[in-house]
């Protein structure tokens, strides 16, 4: 398929609608919960005084609203992406978006008037043993993440219903996979591939979702005694991290539907990647036992496996995609939009945060990193520099194309100065890390805040960024959410 | 390796050298991302590259991962590594306090702490006198976890609690004297 192909066509123009609302849904999110990781960086710098009981709130609340909000506008994202090719559902995308939005909707609720604050990830019992808010609370929080797991179903469903249209072995890239010597003309694109293999993945987490929450439910209800810890633990990291980082493969799918436009060059699917993607689906439950590493009456064989499985990760990401992007560029008459300059910061950040996590994964390095600031160093480095500029990259990019503006020139510095804040937004935390400071404490002691007055600069050069590039996407996305609305449907 | 667990400045070290050496890489191929090539040129040397970045990848891996196995924190490894225990303390973690069997421990032997909670997680963190992270475990309602450790300085060691357990999480510290 032609690299410059328009993305609106006869068919898709509801689902670029539904993308378009789950882009600037997703996004609206991510801003704001920016907004309040923003205090708690004034916070620990003690520029800003928090009480411990709203700091964990807000904690709790920026990292459910993050994941939850990235995940969300990636898959808007990446529904808008394949509908080029296949047939999506846009009434399984709303239904979606409904759901999703309960769900979010009941955690914002216990948060703010229940007091919740036992952390985004839930580490049983601390929901229903919080002492400064209720059972009732860590239920309502509960209940909301089922609904948030069902709009993953729902979501992922709509998506693997749309890809395998014409066959799972062919939304899977089978026939290039097991057949290499072949000629591939009616092959399917990148996109497809990986959208059909997040569809999987997502719809295979959210079982071990419902491993952990039905128990913990049943529990609150009577009906169950006691659930094990240490179940629960590996319960909730097994659906917890896969989903933390299905939202990195989500997001590669737009770089691969997006930056072969920039480079004006195909990006086929090839060997590698079919390779590459259909291993994804096995080697992305294998890295959850990592969170258990110092957890030492964990199984022996699986902290081996988690280290191994982590490690493995980079095969499919490094070699085959990160490698396929810069090749991709390499040589190519690339045109520097802002949003091409925002996917190769996020290459660049990609593979910087997996750098810091596949340190933290060699088992005697997380017994002095586990639970520092390294561990936000790693995941905000690919969620903040990777993810998030991938889905502005593509939003902006979307809106563009769409109400027929182009790119400003000056806009390109709006996408260099997002790189640099988030970079060394980034970097700080890495050095907190290396000097031991604690994650998730409200108060950091004298002798630390420095790190944070240093960081708190580079978030409002993020700011000032986000603003630029926000208002020009504000600007057009009506006209590009209206030009959807005149295509046949 | 350290038996007794590695240098976190070191592994910044580490992280700051592959991180610059990825930078410049990137930097390198967006320097040249403007008309050269064409991608059917350079595609041989793209999988050329893929298969030695596989075999790099798998070797280099393959070697952390072994080395690394000489400095796991568990129990079996450690009490090869440094010795058996000749000191054992019992830790129980509660929200928002430790208490401890004994607070003042003896430098230079290998000392197990025996790590339980009463009610819901907690980090069982030891701080040097001088803030670095030397060793921690967690402390799980309903399981013992065992961690041997060696002091080798006399000194005021402050015991954190390093997984979130509530909104007092961050004031839940002790202290360890060894001499």
């Amino acid at each position: 398929m032609d690299p410059e192909a328009p993305t609106l066509n006869a068919t898709n123009g509801s689902v670029l609608q539904a993308a378009i609302v789950y882009l600037v849904a997703g996004l609206g999110t991510v801003v704001v919960m920016g907004l309040l990781g923003l205090l708690m960086r004034l916070d620990h710098a003690g520029i800003l005084v928090i009480s411990a009981d709203w700091f964990y709130r807000i904690m709790t609340l920026h990292g459910a609203g993050m994941v939850s909000g990235l995940l969300f506008a990636g898959f808007g994202g990446l529904a808008a992406v394949v509908s080029v090719d296949v047939r999506v559902s846009s009434r399984g995308l709303w239904i979606g978006l409904l759901v999703f939005l309960t769900g979010m909707m009941l955690v914002v609720f216990a948060i703010v008037f229940g007091a919740f604050a036992a952390g985004w990830t839930v580490l049983d019992p601390l929901p229903y043993q919080g002492k400064t808010w209720t059972v009732a609370a860590g239920v309502t929080v509960y209940i909301g993440y089922l609904f948030t797991g069902l709009a993953i179903v729902v979501v992922c469903a709509t998506l693997l219903r749309a890809t395998t249209a014409q066959g799972f072995g062919r939304a899977l890239a089978w026939d290039v996979l097991f057949h290499p010597g072949r000629s591939h003309e009616a092959e399917v694109r990148p996109p497809v591939l990986i959208a059909t293999v997040v569809a999987i993945v997502g719809l295979l987490l959210v079982v071990a979702g419902l491993a952990y929450l039905v128990p913990l439910l049943l529990e609150a209800a009577g009906a169950v005694k006691h659930v094990d810890t240490l179940l629960a633990k590996n319960t909730v990291f097994l659906f917890g991290h896969t989903m933390a980082n299905l939202c990195i493969y989500v997001a590669a799918g737009l770089v691969y539907g997006t930056l072969p436009r920039f480079a004006r060059r195909p990006w086929h699917t090839t060997w590698p990647v079919a390779l590459a993607w259909n291993s994804i689906i096995f080697v992305i439950f294998f890295p959850w036992s990592h969170h258990l590493y110092q957890d030492f009456v964990q199984p022996l064989g699986l902290q081996i496996l988690s280290n191994l499985g982590s490690f493995a990760g980079a095969f499919p990401s490094f070699v085959v995609t990160i490698v396929g992007a810069l090749a991709l560029v390499y040589g190519a008459d690339l045109d520097w939009s802002p949003s091409a300059i925002l996917m190769l910061l996020g290459v660049w950040g990609w593979v910087l945060g997996g750098l810091g996590a596949i340190l933290d994964a060699v088992v005697p390095i997380n017994q002095v990193m586990h639970n520092t600031m390294w561990v936000p160093a790693h995941f905000h480095t690919y969620n903040m520099v990777g993810v998030a500029a991938f889905v502005w990259a593509y939003l902006y990019h979307l809106a563009g194309e769409l109400s027929d503006a182009p790119a400003r020139r000056a806009s390109r510095w709006a996408a260099w100065l997002y790189g640099i804040g988030a970079a060394g937004t980034s970097v700080v935390f890495f050095l907190e890390g290396a000097h031991s400071i604690p994650r998730r404490y409200a108060v950091h002691e004298a002798d630390w805040q420095g790190y944070a007055r240093v960081a708190i600069p580079f978030v409002v050069l993020m700011v000032i960024a986000l603003a630029w590039l926000g208002a020009e996407i504000l600007a057009r996305i009506g006209r590009a959410y209206r030009r959807t609305r005149l295509a046949p449907s | 390796m350290n038996p007794n667990g590695v240098s976190p400045v070191s592994v910044w070290w580490v992280f700051v050298a592959l991180g610059v050496a990825w930078t410049a890489v990137w930097g390198w191929v967006l320097l040249h991302a403007g008309p050269g090539p064409s991608y059917e040129a350079t595609a041989p040397r793209v999988r050329r590259l893929r298969r030695l970045l596989f075999g790099v990848f798998l070797v280099a891996f393959g070697v952390v991962f072994a080395v690394s196995l000489r400095a796991y924190p568990y129990f079996q490894f450690r009490s090869r590594s440094i010795g058996a225990p000749v000191v054992t303390v019992q830790v129980w973690g509660a929200q928002w306090t430790w208490d401890l069997s004994q607070r003042i421990l003896p430098k230079g032997v290998p000392v197990e702490f025996v790590v339980q909670s009463q009610d819901v997680n907690h980090g069982f963190a030891i701080y040097s006198p001088d803030g670095t992270l030397l060793t921690q475990v967690q402390a799980m309602p309903g399981y013992a976890n065992h961690l041997i450790y060696r002091f080798s300085e006399p000194g005021s060691y402050v015991v954190r609690c390093l997984e979130y357990c509530g909104v007092s999480h961050h004031v839940m510290l002790d202290t360890l004297t060894v001499h």
